[in-house]
């Protein structure tokens, strides 16, 4: 065999044998390509070397399998985790589509209706009542560890003074009671995205309002005012002067404005 | 969405990434041929995907953007060390297995690997190592898939060409000596 038959110059434009070599030939090329195989000396010399040559660079490769662990590397690895982590939390978070599950997720931070939202996300028919209820005391118990501080009605002045510690921003006592709601406890949670503040009001009527506060993440766009039905309840969520807001309310459009307009003047 | 999801999601993407920083130690290793810059490139890519976390698109495969990022870092390296000094940087001898009949070919064939252009030798490592498909590879180096198979091809013949040449040099000393005995 000569060296120009040896190296044919189409060989290296040969996708079906580099397929065959790299195992992605569909199985119904496999005995055409065989054949071919057994009657061209050339094509079968540089599938030989090409299958040989890998099995040699892939031997170099997995002889760094045997290394022990870095540490260093091993403590990027999980940083970088969490990062990933907190990008995936921030797409659903922030995106457009998925506005209504978004509004939903920070409203789980607030551990407000676990239970009902799940059904609701999730389906009635999507796995039996039992097992909703333990995915909501699941809940509830994980929300219990997050917590960090609470406080009641009388205690909101040391409330806004504790979370704008946490959080390194000034946080504003927020003031409905000229709307008829009065604040009755709130609590600050550790949560892996950083410190989350939440007010519970109640109106004369018995009518509840959620407001969650959390620092705005700087490399998050910011993103502007919406109101979004979930679960039969308005939730308007807006970020204003480095903190994300959201609220939640059984009320009307205008007056769920009106409540925002309040919570950050 | 459920908290067991979340739960689930959150132990896979941790035994992704650790696998997929496996993968990339085996890459690493080729490229520089030697374990502590190998590991000294995966750390400075870790580092780089830590920093760029926003860019990642969830739903996405991670795969492609990490050997992304570690082919950048790599060539970024490669730049910064031919700026120090205007001759090519010495490569070092490769770390290779334990297994005597295969030590010399093997460290013939990183050395013939790194004669290649780059956009040749990178296709070939990625596919040797099993760890993508012709696609996912393509997309890692930033390449349309034509131009990805084509460099593959020719890169391999490439391979073979100079191991050729190696093996008969090789027969031709053990010739020359029989000769001489």
């Amino acid at each position: 065999m000569t060296d120009n038959k040896q190296f044919d110059p189409e060989l290296e434009a040969d996708t079906e044998l580099m397929a065959y070599v790299d195992g992605t030939l569909p199985p119904d090329r496999m005995n055409a390509v065989e054949a071919r195989l057994a009657a061209d000396p050339a094509a079968r010399a540089a599938t030989s070397a090409w299958r040989h040559h890998d099995n040699l660079i892939r031997q170099m490769g997995q002889s760094a399998d045997g290394q022990p662990v870095n540490l260093r590397t091993a403590a990027l690895e999980r940083e970088l985790v969490a990062k990933l982590r907190a990008r995936k939390r921030r797409a659903m978070m922030f995106s457009p589509v998925l506005g209504q599950v978004a509004a939903a997720v920070f409203l789980f931070a607030a551990g407000w209706g676990a239970h009902a939202m799940i059904t609701e996300m999730r389906g009635p028919a999507s796995y039996p009542q039992f097992v909703n209820a333990a995915i909501a005391e699941h809940t509830a118990y994980r929300q219990a560890n997050l917590l960090q501080a609470s406080f009641t009605s009388d205690e909101m002045d040391r409330a806004v003074e504790w979370m704008s510690e946490q959080m390194q921003r000034k946080i504003s006592s927020p003031k409905l009671e000229q709307y008829g709601y009065q604040v009755q406890s709130a609590r600050l949670l550790n949560t892996e995205e950083g410190p989350l503040g939440i007010f519970y009001f109640l109106d004369a009527e018995g009518q509840t309002i959620t407001l969650a506060v959390k620092p705005h993440d700087d490399s998050v766009p910011d993103y502007r005012f919406r109101i979004v039905d979930v679960n039969n309840e308005r939730l308007a969520y807006w970020n204003d002067e480095g903190l994300d807001y959201s609220l939640l309310a059984n009320v009307t459009t205008a007056m769920m404005t009106t409540l925002a307009a309040a919570v950050s003047p | 969405m459920s908290v067991n999801h979340n739960l689930r999601d959150a132990v896979s993407l941790t035994s992704e990434v650790t696998h997929h920083v496996a993968r990339l130690r085996r890459y690493a290793l080729v490229l520089t041929r030697d374990m502590t810059a190998a590991e000294d490139l995966v750390q400075e890519t870790l580092l780089k995907a830590i920093s760029k976390a926003d860019s990642w698109q969830p739903g996405t495969d991670l795969r492609p953007w990490l050997f992304r990022i570690m082919h950048n870092t790599f060539v970024s390296d490669l730049r910064r060390a031919k700026t120090r000094s205007d001759a090519a940087p010495d490569l070092p001898d490769p770390v290779v297995p334990d297994h005597q009949q295969t030590q010399l070919e093997l460290k013939q064939v990183l050395d013939a690997l790194h004669q290649l252009p780059e956009a040749q030798r990178k296709p070939i490592i990625l596919i040797a190592l099993r760890e993508m498909s012709y696609a996912e590879a393509a997309r890692a180096l930033d390449v349309p898939l034509g131009t990805f198979m084509s460099r593959l091809g020719r890169g391999r013949e490439a391979l073979r060409r100079i191991m050729s040449g190696v093996s008969k040099s090789k027969l031709a000393v053990l010739n020359n000596k029989e000769k001489s005995s």
